[in-house]
């Protein structure tokens, strides 16, 4: 039951923010803060209290027992990690829209929708609920971006719904060829919608061929997967600060939680077909992501791009269908998750609300002008490079050792070589952002010093460096959580 | 024949008969001279009295504390849990029409407007009653006839003129499709009880009358290529009579069609015979509907557009053949007609400000005027567009649902009914750019300073009404088992 008031907090957040006069922004996000802190904690204590790899907290009820589909939820060691991403960035989502002003009820009341239905997708145990919480997750996006977003921020987020349920609707098609086909051992149908009973069951290899692809597909959409990767830059950068947060930090592993939940969870034949082709793909991301992000001019969509090629170390981890990478993909999603939410806060806000322009070509010596700032975004730019020590690092260099076992040399060089251009790309940034002298015409504006974080900022920025680098000096706090789990969705693997 | 027992199982459709004469007589006699606003509210009343007494004695016969017949001859009555919750809840949304009609002062002929209304609600009642050829094909014609009559009520607008005779010609055409396809039934049955009709055989005498069937209500469902009708009576009948037409009389067509497909669910090869037919009019009405209300502007005609795709929604489980599919398109016809009369009731509130057809573009800042207004049509659109938790997810969900159990094991991929859920799936991706269109005006777009902006007052009556369409849409949604349990009996 305690995982659970995850969701119930969230979606009661949405409601009491909701209802409350649009006047009293300053008492909203006073009590938006005591909401998503409270989700924080919540996951925290699951998280304290958890080990082994079984599913914990188990509550299962009926909800339409004609059609299959119960009320279950619980976590695991997968699902940990992400409630705690979830937790941190939902807080530092509040902490960096300190000052929003415009609509705030409803702001919020979106923001805590949108965050309720993303702990109900990693809490979820029955497939129906988790494609039920999944949806919930879409809807609060369009209006976060179409109403508080930037440029061209209508175009944005219809693309981002519609390429979310592009992807609902091939989930939802395999989902159900799961709920008919899946049998228990003596061949007997199942007809459940049950996670922890499909697990045991199996569906038909050969069906499995054509599920998997549909389901991955279906998911991975949601996570950046090229070539449907495009939904996400458009999508990040005309969202305001804590939606692109959100979007980065939370949203993208919604994706690949339910590739590797219910894709490889479920269909493990499937899986093993299509690896090799996941891989692939899952490289493209990596040195497209990289090489887009290179040619930028937004700061923006520097860290969008970043965003996709990450997730392709997401998607790699996933596809060696080993322990190592798999432990390796679930720790770069909350790695990834901590260090793109943070970088997307100081570019969205903590820069933009300063210097009024996310154009490179714009700044000018920024690393006199704001120090404080410059040097936090240094730090997180090397984090989110892999720079030992913190959590990036860590996961990497874990999706490279699984691979290596597992995959063919091309594959880790392709890697390897994405991982040379995310060094290239993140340091050229950084000296665009922060050491260059303006190369658009001088305004014959005076360049003064601008003001420094101010205490939201500061605070969400320690909370989010700090988790990265407190899992980077000591991975193993996740680690041996992640593991054990995907031990358990390893052993049902067929040899 | 049992007279006093026929007298019970009819007494709700008496007592609504009783109103609608009250209703009449009231207005003729006493009212006369009264004004427009006192009259609707008395026509109204009494209406609504004679609609609630009615529901409530239906509730008894469900809860079996009345007494009614299980069947009488030929089919004319099927009084069961099923048909006789399906015929409450024509009661119960008529009921939610009435307060839009009554705000909604468009004609001086105030009780024939609402005894037209009651005689719709009758006639729907019936038709989800009946199994037999005749009695339904009448009861239907009831239905249409006041419908009919209804869009024209609005004498000062040409448009609805126009539209009313359109409605009445491809409405009377229709008919004839349908009386033809049902005479070729009962030639080739012997039968008029649709109850008694075992043991079809594949002939193309049926195949005929069949496809004649489908012509027949696909011009009711509004099935392309049978939907020219739709959106112009949409647009210019009176909006609370849109409203009714969109989601009244689409659930008794609905049951029809359903009461006639039933004796061929033991007839394989006849079933062959008429998926393709049924599934060519599903793919064509989701095409149709869902790329059609893409360029609307008026909200009317974009609302017919996603009627037309929604009524292809519904054959993906018509055509599953199967009591699973049966519940799956009741509960989806039930839940599209509550959030569909939802969103006409928004509509009917601010044509009425406006004293115009509204253009979506008109709704401009509603969540700042009246964000009640803005919150009850997201939940209403959000469940057109399929999107959970509301029952408009749900009741999609539950047809694709039935469509791939009708062959699961697929070797191929047009074996089976996969191909027609995914395209259905990708239609509903389709729709949701056009859903989102409408909730942009509503939800997102500045308020622009137009008097349309001043706060939409909703009256008592219309507010409770989609107050109540708006919680059933959500509680539906999240606690559908009960309904559903109702049904499949």
């Amino acid at each position: 039951m305690t995982a659970l008031l995850t969701i119930i907090l969230s979606f009661t957040g949405a409601l009491v923010c909701g209802l409350m006069p649009p006047s009293a922004h300053r008492r909203i996000r006073w009590v938006a803060l005591a909401i998503a802190a409270a989700g924080l904690v919540v996951s925290m204590v699951c998280c304290d209290n958890y080990s082994g790899g079984e599913f914990a907290d188990l509550l299962e009820a009926d909800w339409i027992p004609s059609l299959g589909i119960g009320f279950i939820t619980g976590y695991d060691g997968i699902s940990l990690p992400l409630l705690l991403v979830t937790g941190l960035v939902a807080v530092c989502g509040v902490l960096f829209t300190w000052n929003l002003e415009t609509r705030a009820n409803q702001f919020y009341a979106f923001y805590f929708a949108l965050i309720g239905g993303v702990y109900g997708v990693f809490l979820s145990l029955d497939l129906f609920l988790l494609f039920v919480f999944y949806e919930i997750a879409v809807v609060p996006k369009y209006f976060l971006i179409a109403i508080w977003g930037g440029t061209r921020r209508q175009f944005a987020a219809m693309k981002l719904v519609l390429y979310s349920f592009g992807g609902s609707a091939l989930v939802l098609l395999g989902m159900l060829a799961v709920f008919f086909l899946a049998h228990d051992a003596s061949g007997e149908a199942l007809k459940t919608f049950n996670l922890l009973a499909l697990q045991q069951g199996q569906v038909p290899v050969a069906a499995q061929q054509w599920i998997f692809p549909l389901i991955f597909v279906g998911f991975a959409i949601m996570a950046g997967m090229w070539p449907f990767h495009t939904w996400a830059p458009t999508g990040h950068v005309a969202a305001p600060t804590a939606a692109s947060m959100l979007l980065a930090g939370v949203v993208m592993k919604l994706g690949a939680y339910g590739c590797l939940r219910v894709a490889v969870g479920l269909l493990p034949a499937g899986a093993q077909a299509w690896a090799p082709w996941v891989a692939v793909v899952a490289v493209i991301n990596i040195i497209y992501g990289a090489l887009v992000a290179l040619k930028q001019d937004d700061f923006k969509y520097v860290i969008g791009y970043s965003s996709v090629s990450h997730m392709g170390f997401v998607l790699l981890g996933i596809a060696t269908l080993s322990l190592t990478g798999m432990t390796g993909a679930v720790l770069q999603m909350f790695s990834h998750g901590v260090i793109g939410a943070l970088l997307f806060a100081l570019v969205g806000t903590v820069i933009y609300s300063r210097t009024k322009t996310r154009m490179l070509d714009e700044f000018h010596r920024l690393i006199d002008r704001m120090p404080g700032i410059a040097w936090v975004f240094i730090v997180a730019g090397l984090a989110s490079m892999g720079l030992p020590g913190f959590s990036g690092f860590v996961s990497e260099l874990y999706v490279l050792i699984g691979a290596w076992g597992s995959l063919s040399g091309w594959i880790v060089g392709g890697a390897g070589l994405g991982i040379l251009l995310t060094f290239g790309y993140t340091l050229v940034k950084i000296h665009e952002a922060f050491f260059r002298e303006r190369k658009t015409p001088d305004t014959g504006q005076v360049e003064t010093a601008y003001p420094p974080m101010t205490l939201p900022e500061k605070t969400g920025v320690a909370l989010l460096l700090g988790s990265a680098l407190l899992i980077g000096l000591c991975p193993w706090l996740l680690t041996d959580k992640i593991s054990p789990s995907l031990k358990l969705m390893l052993e049902r693997f067929p040899n | 024949m049992d007279y006093q027992q026929l007298l019970l199982a009819l007494l709700p459709d008496l007592l609504v008969v009783v109103a609608l004469f009250a209703a009449l007589g009231v207005d003729y006699s006493r009212m006369r001279g009264s004004r427009l606003a006192k009259r609707y509210e008395v026509a109204c009343r009494i209406s609504a009295a004679g609609l609630i007494a009615g529901l409530a004695v239906v509730v008894l016969q469900i809860a079996g504390t009345m007494p009614v017949m299980e069947s009488n001859a030929d089919g004319q009555l099927v009084l069961n849990t099923g048909t006789l919750t399906l015929k409450a809840l024509l009661y119960a949304m008529g009921l939610g029409v009435l307060p839009l009609a009554k705000r909604d002062q468009i004609t001086p002929q105030v009780s024939e407007y609402f005894a037209l209304l009651l005689l719709a609600t009758l006639g729907m009642g019936f038709v989800v009653t009946s199994r037999n050829l005749l009695g339904a094909f009448v009861a239907l014609e009831l239905v249409s006839l006041s419908l009919y009559a209804m869009t024209v009520l609005n004498q000062a607008k040409r448009a609805s003129a126009e539209a009313a005779l359109k409605y009445l010609t491809f409405g009377a055409m229709s008919s004839g499709f349908l009386l033809f396809g049902l005479s070729y039934l009962y030639g080739a049955t012997g039968q008029l009880d649709l109850t008694q009709m075992t043991g079809l055989q594949h002939s193309p005498l049926l195949v005929l009358a069949y496809l004649l069937i489908f012509v027949g209500l696909g011009f009711k469902l509004a099935l392309a290529p049978f939907h020219l009708w739709a959106p112009d009576v949409y647009q210019n009948a009176p909006t609370p009579v849109a409203g009714w037409i969109g989601s009244g009389s689409k659930i008794a067509a609905a049951a029809l069609l359903l009461a006639l497909l039933q004796p061929v669910f033991n007839a394989p090869k006849l079933k062959e015979a008429l998926i393709p037919a049924l599934a060519a009019l599903a793919v064509l009405s989701m095409v149709v509907g869902n790329l059609g209300a893409l360029r609307q502007t008026n909200l009317k005609r974009l609302l017919a557009y996603s009627a037309i795709a929604n009524a292809g929604y519904l054959l993906v489980g018509v055509v599953a053949f199967s009591a699973v599919g049966n519940t799956s398109v009741i509960f989806y016809i039930l839940v599209y007609s509550l959030a569909s009369l939802g969103a006409f009731g928004v509509v009917a509130v601010l044509t009425d400000t406006l004293g115009r057809d509204a253009e979506i573009s008109d709704f401009n800042g509603c969540w700042k005027s009246t964000p009640g207004l803005a919150v009850a049509f997201l939940i209403f659109v959000l469940s057109l567009a399929g999107i959970p938790p509301l029952a408009g997810f749900l009741g999609k969900f539950y047809l694709f649902f039935a469509a791939i159990e009708a062959a699961p094991n697929a070797a191929t991929w047009h074996d089976g009914f996969y191909w027609l859920v995914a395209f259905a799936l990708i239609m509903s991706v389709v729709s949701l750019y056009y859903y989102l269109r409408v909730l942009k005006a509503f939800l997102v777009a500045p308020a622009d300073d137009r008097a349309a902006i001043a706060p939409i007052k909703i009256g008592g009556a219309a507010g409770v009404s989609l107050c109540v369409l708006a919680l059933a849409v959500v509680a539906l949604g999240l606690w559908p088992e009960p309904l559903l349990g109702l049904l499949r009996n």
